[in-house]
């Protein structure tokens, strides 16, 4: 079990390194932000002085020497546009990331796995049918579309929730923002939250009910039955326990990605999260946000995986790693 | 039992989250607005960026020794007059009594601070030209409040720029970090900064203790929202009592909703095409030039492309620009002139030519373009499209190797002198001329016109002279295909009485707006 987590965690970190060196090397060609820096009347002259105290003058190498060596040190400089630092303004943006994601996650996981059971007892019933075939409409709509389709109907017919936003939060710890203890922020989190799960909601539902159709037919399933278990037991201790597995990983991978890729879902409730920053540093060629961001997340999706993986070995005995 | 409990529960739980569903939101609170714009201004530090998205939002917090009203007119700010006292030297008297938010008193040493910090090339830089023709500040006669600026060179726009160079207070700027500064900023201006998450939103309250009088809305937030539905959304909802920029392609769905209030007015910013005329290119023959812009139909792309919503242009400055020649008129649309104009050149098949624009950066950019290239193959010009992100266009744009280009310009200091140097002027770096000439064009007759204007102190004089370099370049060398200006629109939330005039340069200025209810 250790060999394995010590031989993921290298693992880890030689993947970290290649993506510090891709993404760097990426943008080099990708716009040069001297340009934007020196601003639309500087003169070669200005535009080259910029350059020189930027250290952008310098090789490639050594300008990724620099950041490398800065970077183990957790500093990723500053921002070329805000001027402040860029981990602070990660860090800042992160809790607001997290919030929707482990929202998001709850509300897939909850009705997902939920209504995934309901519907494998009884597949043939209209009801589960048609939930079915919502959970098609949940994995095919684009993101986007859901959310506007949300905000349409909730926020400018119905007027129950807010548009856009965080609404009101409070600061707990440094800059760690939350919005889980008022009302306002409750509210404000309800629609990009539910954008955000309603794809993996329904890959979660379609996976345990696929996981518990099977299981529900194994020969134990059949002798607890036999036994007059109760039915409590035998589809929660027996049957879905077994059916969890591939659920279980599903979800820990897509728990990465809700975080890193929720681009789509917060820019479209302008939600402060980081995928918005990123959004923005994007448009405004801002380097060492989007490297910094891009390292942030990879860590962060790296660390779940290793997460889950650990939690395999809980769920299924039958899985340790030897 | 069991059983019955735990649905009360869960029952209790439902009603509760329906009911935390159903209580509306907090009600708009009196004498705070919330204002939603395209842009996020991208920091805090009023040196940091010339983006009209930033300079908006600073002036609110910030101020300059001169201040511009909402038509653009100048007047005094911290400075309470002005005057050019040679080509070199500009004097001001500076008003007394005004502090900073963190109490310090706004003293001339503060002027001279910020005005040198101009040079620095991080994290200054986007004001870096303006810092360069800095070469001293001085008090007159040992009078704290009388100064003189002395520039290097001549620079006859240097008030006009005043507005938007910003004073800091010198003693909390030193002691901080860029980090620090890019953050938390500390002004003289109506309004104080209280929080910000960058491209997210923006938080200032009314500064009572605001030398001139302190306006009525006390607090204020700015949020950037770019997904053009939920902008849509978060106006009809009244989330947000003004909104900038309405995105085109929903603009009849908000003009016709009864709630709102729909304010438009001609943009400054001017979009036009830029041509090559190096020797052996077909555009260096006036007649192909000619032909290319009586070829362009600017009504219909104005009414197809943009919906209705710009203004046609015949040069690049807008009306308010020292320079803008309001005799100007456009090349009408001509189809057979064209043709007969491009057979004299000796092209009657046409030709073939590369037009390059971005596609992020301007109203439809991409659209225009598209629409351009479909108009000229009809003289039998083939247009080959190349539009790509700014961030990738820009830098071809700065290599001058571009044969034909769309791109957009406005003037912040309402100078056509200051425009002239970057956009249509012989490339050459020593003299830093032509940085946006993505072209490279040249013409000698504009280059002279351009120096002779400005050895000229007088300002009327000056005006004449910068009128007649815009007459030349726009008629007799068609240096440039102006296209049209954008138009600025707004919408604004009814019901709340909101009095709200929109200001030539864009910027939104809470000291501006008042609330009647």
């Amino acid at each position: 079990m250790y060999k394995c987590v010590i031989t993921r965690l290298t693992q880890g970190v030689v993947v970290l390194l290649v993506v510090s060196f891709v993404c760097f090397g990426i943008f080099q060609f990708f716009g040069d932000p001297v340009l934007t820096l020196a601003g639309r009347y500087a003169t070669q002259a200005q535009q080259k002085e910029v350059r020189i105290k930027m250290g952008l003058d310098k090789p490639f190498y050594i300008q990724y020497f620099v950041f490398f060596k800065n970077a183990i040190h957790g500093d990723f400089g500053l921002s070329y546009v805000a001027q402040t630092p860029v981990l602070g303004l990660i860090l800042e943006r992160l809790p607001a990331s997290i919030e929707l994601a482990i929202s998001a996650m709850l509300i897939a996981l909850i009705l997902g796995i939920g209504l995934g059971v309901i519907v494998s007892l009884n597949p043939r019933y209209f009801l589960n049918r048609f939930i079915m075939a919502g959970s098609l409409f949940g994995i095919s709509l684009p993101t986007f579309l859901i959310g506007i389709l949300l905000i349409m109907i909730f926020s400018v017919k119905l007027r129950f929730l807010p548009t856009f936003g965080r609404g009101e939060v409070i600061k707990i710890a440094g800059n760690w923002r939350t919005g889980f203890f008022t009302i306002n922020g409750l509210r404000h989190l309800i629609l990009p939250a539910f954008t955000l799960g309603v794809y993996q909601l329904a890959v979660l539902l379609r996976l345990t009910r696929g996981g518990m159709l099977e299981v529900l037919r194994e020969d134990y399933i059949r002798t607890a039955w036999a036994k007059g278990l109760p039915p409590k037991i035998v589809i929660f201790k027996h049957a879905l326990r077994n059916a969890l597995i591939p659920v279980v990983t599903m979800a820990g991978l897509q728990f990465g990605e809700l975080i890193a890729f929720s681009i789509v879902t917060e820019s479209i409730f302008q939600w402060p999260g980081a995928g918005n920053l990123l959004l923005t540093a994007v448009y405004e060629t801002d380097h060492p946000v989007i490297v910094a961001y891009i390292m942030i997340t990879s860590i962060l999706i790296l660390c779940v995986n290793l997460v889950v993986d650990i939690l395999y070995g809980f769920i299924n005995p039958k899985i340790r790693y030897e | 039992m069991k059983k019955l409990t735990s649905i009360i529960v869960i029952l209790l739980l439902v009603l509760g989250l329906i009911m935390t569903t159903l209580i509306s939101g907090v009600a708009a609170v009196k004498d705070s607005i919330n204002v939603a714009v395209a842009a996020p201004p991208q920091t805090m530090n009023p040196h940091g960026s010339d983006s009209d998205c930033n300079l908006s939002v600073m002036g609110n917090i910030f101020e300059g020794l001169l201040y511009r009203d909402v038509t653009g007119k100048l007047g005094p700010g911290l400075a309470i007059s002005w005057e050019r006292v040679d080509d070199l030297t500009w004097r001001f008297t500076l008003r007394k009594g005004v502090k900073f938010h963190n109490g310090n008193d706004f003293t001339w040493e503060d002027v001279k601070f910020s005005l040198e910090r101009l040079k620095e090339p991080f994290p200054v830089s986007e004001l870096l030209d303006f810092g360069g023709i800095i070469k001293s500040v001085e008090t007159v006669n040992g009078d704290p409040w009388t100064i003189d600026v002395k520039t290097t060179i001549p620079v006859p726009y240097f008030a006009q720029n005043l507005h938007q160079i910003f004073i800091m207070d010198k003693e909390s700027t030193e002691t901080r970090s860029i980090g620090e500064i890019g953050q938390n900023p500390i002004g003289t201006g109506p309004y104080k900064f209280v929080e910000w998450v960058k491209g997210s939103y923006l938080k200032l309250t009314v500064n009572e203790n605001y030398w001139g009088e302190v306006p009525s809305i006390k607090n204020a937030e700015i949020t950037p929202i770019t997904e053009p539905s939920t902008r849509l959304a978060a106006i009809t909802t009244g989330q947000v009592d003004i909104l900038q920029d309405i995105p085109t392609e929903l603009f009849e769905t908000v003009a016709n909703n009864s709630n709102i209030e729909v304010i438009t007015r001609p943009g400054r910013r001017a979009i036009y095409l830029g041509l090559r005329n190096e020797p052996g290119f077909p555009a260096s023959d006036i007649r192909v030039r000619k032909a290319i812009y009586m070829a362009i139909n600017e009504d219909e792309i104005i009414e197809k492309i943009m919906f209705g919503h710009a203004f046609p242009a015949a040069q690049i400055p807008d009306p308010p620009t020292v320079g803008y020649d309001s005799s100007l008129k456009r090349l009408s649309y001509n189809l057979e002139g064209a043709k007969s104009l491009l057979a004299e050149a000796g092209y009657p098949d046409g030709f073939k030519i590369k037009l390059t624009g971005p596609n992020d950066r301007y109203v439809r950019d991409a659209q225009i373009c598209e629409a351009i290239a479909k108009q000229l193959a009809k003289v039998g010009i083939e247009v080959e499209l190349d539009t790509k992100p700014k961030a990738i266009f820009f830098p071809e744009v700065d290599e001058h190797k571009l044969d034909f280009y769309l791109i957009g310009w406005f003037d912040g200091s309402y100078d056509f002198g200051r425009s002239v140097i970057q956009l249509l002027l012989s490339v050459n770096e020593e003299k830093g001329w032509g940085g946006l000439n993505g072209a490279n064009y040249s013409d000698p007759t504009l280059d002279k016109l351009f120096e002779e204007s400005s050895e000229i102190v007088d300002p009327a004089l000056r005006a004449e002279k910068l009128k007649l370099l815009n007459r030349t370049a726009m008629e007799e060398k068609i240096a440039a295909i102006p296209l049209h200006y954008q138009e600025d629109s707004y919408a604004v939330y009814k019901g709340r009485g909101i009095e709200f005039t929109p200001r030539a340069d864009t910027w939104i200025l809470f000291r501006e707006i008042s609330i009647k209810k």
